[in-house]
């Protein structure tokens, strides 16, 4: 097999290094671990940073790519699939592979729709994988659901016990409400995981879509599209924020003006024009360049992160204002008219004085775009205007779903799976966001 | 306060200028008509002739910038650049790929757009101050927490369900109105009636928990303790002192949207079919139609920077503090 | 009878009692002031009395009696009838607790309006003095200066007729005439009513203008109970005796202040003994084992210390001689500083006219000399400071170093000490590195890392602390931290920007000893920046007085301190209040400092001059030669 990096994957992963090494770094930052130890502290951030790191799990599963490589033929060279693959496929195999024709309700053992059969009229045919196993004693079904459904309970109370036994050996802050609510949720997550392990491995949980997918996995893959723009955005648009807003407070002058016309400009576009506009000419540039994309994950990759850029372009705006502000003030301070009496250089001062002291905004801005960029790549992609059509993600699924809403009787599981997926991944993250801007906004009213 | 005005809208007109060469470039630098032309034909086997036949229909097929060949002032004239970005100033959009004139297009558009974000607004307003004003009164309370862990779950659901949601409760499972559809006159409020509950309940979440959040900051503040110390109620504090000095970080963070009201609301008015200026813009979208998506954001920058000076202008009628240079 | 009785109140919040059993009355008409440090609860208890406790705090235990009524008791909506009723309260931000958005009038109506009090809100106005008021009540608060707001707010507490008037700080940030103004307003009018005043203050001097009986309170309690003779005469607690040591004045000069050591406790300590055991320079074993009970010393005068009789008197203070006048070549010589800030309008942001913030200062300082610039708030002084660095660019003037012309690299010889302790400190910095800065930036030879802590040892603090970070320090530090940043590049000359004025009086005292120990050890010159008279008696050997941009008189600190010839310097000196002088005669100036953009015509006090003649609205005096040294721009110094 041959390893593919994506862009992105290269992005998410130099992402999850900077926060270890951030982490790292705020240990002996007695401000930072102050604040850190106050959103340790509560319960509703620990359980949705539970959440949270379970969804990153799929997320980085899910950006680690390769190209697995072809029974050989003869002594040629190892020829590659031209599918890329990431690690959650494969282990997701059995579900991305089992797919049907079209589409089946959750745990079904029959198509959703009636087709006419050789030669016995019109009924719903038998699914080629969901409840195959039972064979022709579909009376079975209901007794095997609840063996699985049980199994899968004991499953997820036998993984969380040995956790549950860890935390109270090591005394890891055992018994507070923060360590509590950490392995409550994972108790319900776990008790939750358990039964759909088991019942996926004979049934589509969540139901398949209209060309057959298990709608089960393609909730899970649309978490990686998710946490990617949420995240990357940010990442993307950060420097140019920094660097403009830091520039416009602390230089002033025509540099502040010429920033602060840039910003005006572009905030005076509506955001969901200007993000159409550029992804417009995106897929132009795109179309008309086959030829710099090996495969069309790649080409799928790129409009992602040409997404993220777009995003990023066009919010990076709010963040410089604020931090232009934040400098004007900061610029004042007398510990920054002390280092000019020191003829210590702009330069210097930005970076020593200006810079630490607008790192909790920047922090807050993180946390807090993440959840609303999610919820923005639903509706771009509804739009027309979000990710590559052939990307998975919550957007592509609702627009896909939306389609068969007429649908006598409802077609309502994909809907169902992409709410419940993307409301978990955002009411975790606006909670854990509030706590993180409780701990680090000074003036935050509580 | 007049000089003011026009000082302002002096200001606005290098925005707009920057707006302008922004989509310009955006268009016809980064990607050359050739290449649009491509692509809207299909990127295969497409004959010169018919491109160049694409570019005629659209004027796309003059020089970028100036025309060596016209004569005078023609060579500045008969250039993409002044044909396409130039004469918007003079809100000339030109022609829609199915030939509509643009420009009578949005006319006719921005009142049903209209007829829809307004409501919603005054109503999402109004719901969402109010709210806010309960949760502060009790502040503190079990009222107050439930209350805001309910206004993050609601912000946590995509509008794209609220409006799935509702279309399929209201208008599938109960009958009530319409799922979708338009109608000038007095029938139209069938037809609004949904799609207006539908936004308000959408925005009404974070507004509220951002409302609150004012709220609580001011009253923190040392004018309400010597309210207080005069012996007024808890409620005339509120209702006396703290409405009105929060309503005006809201206010004026809500003025610069009225414009932008005529620009409607993309996903309602597509879904519920509602013939504003959101879904000419979303069908611009989707057939890839260039003039349309520049004209809406040429209209959108000019109703934005409207919306930054009524902001301004607002301030004067509410802050006794701000008076305008 | 008492209108006011207050019996063992506490007030709880999570971190501990703030207030913590304080008994105390108040007879109708009596003014009662609780005096104490910041932190020691006694905004708190005026707080509980109004019921007015932040939502994080509650009343713990104790009784309030007003009149018949038990405070702590009765209902909310009865209590309302109470607030700005029977009694009124007034805080200590005149510019932050006016609503911004509704006018002063429609304020002070609200509370007439609530309590059907008699009058109208103009007269309430014209009451507390606001010229004018028939306009003024129509106005909004921005457009009312400090001293007017205060005045409103008066006038809004006696819109309900109270009995009880708590003044929180009423005067703290105001300036020095016009909190003369507001005080006299304040006393004329509860003559009047018949008020009784709970007044609270940190400033001895705002005590002993206005109390008849002073309450001083230590870490959440009362310590001392006294009239305000027999306090005043011979405060009887350690801590009180320790205030008043702590005071600098000319008394002191030369000497060292005494100083509390340490810090007020904070919240969460559990005492077993003695509150102040720990800080105490007479403290016996038996202080730390049981809280010691109140002792009645007669005459109303009750003190909560075992050891009262020891000495009951204010401790004498040395008074060492000045050395003799060194003339020393000037160190520092401004000549016609000025910066003005450009006022743009119109549509092209055209400038219109300029804020004077200073306008032709000149002044000379020789080595190891203090000069005090002295002035209130907005007449340039600290603008004039940071011009003198470059921290600010001047717009016309010459700055001459040790002889040589500088433009902005004298950054080694002069640096400069902020006021505010919490600003002045990057709280993403450790000390250390805050120290290292300038040794840094300017390359001064040498191991950085043991002259920090040869530096620290210097400002009283300990080498290891170069490793904590700011947050970890108390205020005092905190300009200790400062000032050793300051002399890391061993500068010859310190701008000083009120380095004292955030501090609690014992925390001052330790900086002032610091800062004259500095002097004398490393032959420092100071540029001492200070509204407080009491401080520039005490250090400084000559002073500059400002007024709007320019000075107006200087010389040394006896000329100008002893014989004030200017009007301005006279009024200046006659309104700080002060602890020994009764009955003193005093010049109360009549309204407010005028705007630097727009100075009146000719001498720019003479609008405000009692003295002043037709001449002095002609043209700004030149400087009259009183001395050597004493110069004062006022037509009438020549004259006298």
């Amino acid at each position: 097999m041959k390893i593919v990096p994506l862009w992105s994957d290269a992005l998410l992963i130099l992402l999850l290094a900077l926060v270890v090494a951030g982490a790292w770094w705020s240990r002996k930052q007695a401000h930072l671990k102050d604040a850190w130890r106050k959103v340790g502290a509560s319960g509703t951030a620990m359980a949705a940073a539970t959440v949270l790191a379970a969804f990153v799990v799929v997320g980085v599963l899910d950006s680690l790519h390769y190209r697995p490589a072809l029974p050989a033929k003869g002594d040629g060279p190892v020829q590659y699939s031209n599918e890329v693959l990431s690690v959650l496929d494969a282990l997701l195999l059995p579900l991305k592979s089992r797919s049907e024709k079209t589409y089946s309700a959750p745990l079904a053992t029959h198509l959703f729709a009636k087709e006419s059969l050789d030669g016995e009229g019109r009924d719903f045919p038998r699914l080629k994988h969901g409840g195959v196993h039972l064979g022709q004693d579909l009376a079975a079904q209901d007794g095997d659901i609840a063996m699985r459904v049980l199994t899968g309970l004991g499953l997820g109370v036998a993984l969380w016990l040995p956790l549950w036994f860890w935390v109270r050996k090591r005394k890891i802050g055992a018994g507070d409400t923060a360590m509590g609510s950490v392995l409550g949720t994972a108790f319900v997550m776990l008790l939750v995981a358990g039964p759909v392990a088991l019942l996926s491995a004979g049934y589509h949980v969540l139901g398949t879509d209209k060309v057959g997918q298990d709608v089960l996995y393609l909730t899970l893959k649309s978490i990686r599209t998710g946490l990617l723009i949420g995240t990357l955005t940010t990442l993307i648009m950060l420097p140019a924020a920094v660097l403009l807003g830091i520039l416009a407070g602390y230089v002033g002058g025509w540099v502040d003006d010429l920033i602060q016309y840039l910003y005006t400009v572009l905030n005076s576009i509506p955001g969901v024009l200007l993000i159409a506009a550029a992804v417009l000419m995106m897929q132009v540039i795109i179309d008309t360049h086959p030829e710099w994309f090996a495969t069309s994950a790649e080409r799928a990759d790129a409009r992602l992160l040409a997404l993220c850029l777009i995003l990023g372009v066009t919010s990076w705006t709010g963040l410089a204002r604020l931090l232009r502000g934040e400098t004007l003030k900061l610029r004042e301070m007398d510990y920054v008219q002390a280092a000019r009496a020191f003829g210590v250089g702009r330069l210097a001062i930005m970076l020593r004085h200006i810079l630490p002291n607008l790192m909790h905004i920047v922090l807050i801005a993180l946390v807090m775009d993440f959840s609303g960029l999610v919820l923005a790549e639903a509706v771009l992609s509804y739009v027309g205007i979000g990710v590559d059509p052939n990307t998975i993600s919550f957007g592509t699924m609702i627009n896909a779903a939306r389609m068969e809403l007429a649908r006598e009787p409802m077609v309502w599981w994909s809907l169902a799976a992409a709410f419940a997926f993307m409301f978990a991944l955002v009411l975790a993250a606006n909670l854990f966001a509030d706590a993180v801007r409780d701990a680090f906004d000074p003036r935050a009213v509580k | 306060m007049l000089a003011y005005i026009i000082r302002r809208l002096l200001y606005a007109l290098p925005i707009l200028i920057g707006v302008n060469l922004i989509t310009f470039a955006l268009f016809f630098v980064v990607n050359s008509p050739d290449d649009m032309a491509r692509m809207q034909l299909g990127v295969k086997r497409v004959t010169p002739e018919a491109i160049e036949k694409w570019k005629a229909e659209r004027g796309y097929d003059r020089p970028l910038l100036w025309n060596a060949q016209a004569p005078g002032v023609a060579a500045a004239t008969e250039t993409i650049f002044f044909q396409k970005s130039v004469k918007m100033f003079a809100f000339d959009f030109g022609r829609a790929d199915d030939g509509r004139d643009i420009a009578r297009e949005i006319a006719t558009r921005m009142a049903p757009s209209l007829a829809v974000a307004l409501p919603v607004f005054a109503l999402g307003l109004f719901a969402a101050v109010t709210f806010a004003l309960l949760l502060v009164y009790f502040r503190a309370s079990y009222l107050d927490f439930w209350g805001v862990v309910f206004c993050v779950a609601m912000m946590s659901v995509s509008g794209l369900f609220y409006i799935i949601g509702g279309q399929w409760l209201v208008s599938k499972v109960w009958h009530l109105v319409p799922i979708s559809g338009y109608a000038g006159g007095a029938d139209a409020a069938k037809f609004l009636v949904l799609p207006v509950i539908i936004s308000v309940i959408g925005g009404i979440g974070s507004s509220t928990r951002w409302y609150r959040t004012l709220f609580l900051e001011e009253i923190t503040k040392d004018y309400v303790r010597t309210a207080r110390a005069k012996g007024l109620s808890e409620r005339a504090v509120l209702f006396g002192h703290v409405l009105r000095n929060a309503l005006i970080p809201i206010l004026t963070g809500v003025v610069v949207l009225i414009p932008l009201l005529f620009m409607g609301s993309l996903l309602i008015e597509s879904f519920f079919g509602i013939p504003g200026l959101g879904s000419y813009t979303i069908d611009a979208i989707n057939a890839q139609d260039f003039a349309v998506v520049r004209a809406m954001v040429f209209i959108g920058s000019l109703l934005y920077i409207v919306g930054l000076l009524l902001t301004d202008i607002s301030y004067t009628l509410v802050d006794p503090r701000v008076r305008l240079q | 009878m008492s209108l006011l009785s207050v019996r063992d109140l506490s007030v709880s919040i999570a971190a501990g009692k703030p207030v913590d059993g304080v008994s105390f009355d108040i007879a109708p008409g009596a003014t009662f002031a609780l005096l104490g440090e910041s932190g020691c609860g006694k905004s708190m208890t005026a707080l509980a009395l109004m019921r007015l406790l932040p939502e994080t705090a509650r009343i713990a235990g104790g009784s309030v009696r007003f009149g018949d009524t038990e405070l702590t008791q009765v209902p909310e909506r009865a209590m309302r009838g109470l607030r700005g009723g029977g009694m009124a309260m007034i805080f200590q931000e005149p510019g932050t607790s006016l609503n911004p958005v509704m006018t002063v009038g429609r304020q002070i109506e609200e509370a007439i309006e609530l309590h059907g009090g008699k009058g109208k809100a103009v007269e309430l106005l014209d009451a507390v003095g606001i010229p004018d008021a028939a306009r003024r009540v129509r106005e909004y608060p921005f457009q009312l200066s400090g001293g007017m707001k205060q005045r409103a707010m008066i006038a809004m507490a006696l819109a309900g007729d109270p009995q009880l008037l708590i003044a929180d700080e009423p005067t703290t940030a105001l300036d020095v005439t016009i909190q003369a103004q507001v005080l006299d307003v304040l006393r004329d009018l509860q003559r009047e009513r018949g008020m009784a005043m709970l007044l609270i203050s940190h400033d001895l001097g705002v005590v002993a203008r206005m109390a008849d009986h002073v309450g001083v309170m230590y870490a959440g309690q009362l310590v001392e109970v006294a009239p305000r003779e027999g306090f005043f005469s011979a405060p009887a607690h350690p801590y009180s005796r320790a205030l008043f040591a702590a005071l600098p004045d000319a008394a002191r000069r030369g000497g060292e202040l005494a100083s509390i050591p340490g810090s007020v406790p904070p919240l969460a300590t559990r005492f077993s003994g003695c509150r102040f055991a720990e800080r105490c320079a007479e403290v016996l074993p038996a202080c730390r084992e049981a809280p010691p009970a109140w002792r009645d010393l007669g005459e109303g005068q009750r003190v909560r210390c075992i050891r009262v009789e020891a000495e009951k008197s204010a401790p004498a203070t040395r008074r060492a001689e000045e050395g003799a006048l060194a003339a020393a070549e000037p160190l520092l010589t401004v000549a016609d500083l000025a910066v003005h800030f450009p006022i743009r309008r119109g549509i092209l942001q055209r400038t219109v006219g300029h804020v004077r913030a200073v306008d032709g200062v000149s002044l000379d300082l020789p080595a190891g000399r203090t000069l005090a610039l002295v002035g209130e708030s907005g007449c340039g002084k600290t603008t004039a400071g940071k011009a003198l660095l470059h921290l600010i660019p001047p717009t016309a003037g010459s700055v001459r170093f040790a002889g040589r012309a500088i433009a902005d690299l004298a950054a080694r010889d002069m640096q400069m000490v902020f006021q505010d302790p919490y600003g002045s400190l990057n709280p993403r910095l450790r000390i250390g590195e805050i120290i290292a800065e300038g040794m840094r930036a300017l390359a001064v030879p040498g191991d950085h890392g043991a002259r920090i802590g040869e530096l620290l040892v210097q400002v009283g603090l300990a080498a290891e602390m170069a490793g904590r970070w700011p947050h970890e320090f108390s205020g005092g530090q905190r300009q200790r931290i400062a000032i050793a940043r300051a002399l890391a590049v061993n500068p010859k000359l310190l701008v000083l920007d009120e380095p004292t004025s955030a501090l609690d009086v014992s925390v001052q005292a330790q900086i002032l000893n610091l800062l004259r120990e500095l002097q004398a050890r490393l032959g420092l010159a100071y540029l001492f920046i200070t509204h407080n008279i009491a401080v520039v008696d005490y250090i400084a050997h000559e002073v500059a007085v400002m007024y709007l941009g320019r000075i107006v008189e200087r010389g040394q600190v006896q000329e100008v301190l002893r014989a004030p010839r200017h009007p301005y310097t006279q009024a200046l000196l006659s309104a700080v209040p002060r602890v020994d002088a009764q009955g003193q005669e005093r010049l109360v100036l009549q309204g407010d400092m005028p705007s630097p953009a727009n100075p009146p015509t000719g001498c720019h006090f003479h609008p405000r001059c009692p003295r002043a003649t037709a001449e002095c609205a002609a043209s700004y005096p030149q400087e009259t030669r009183l001395s050597a040294t004493h110069g004062v721009r006022c037509v009438l110094a020549g004259a006298a």
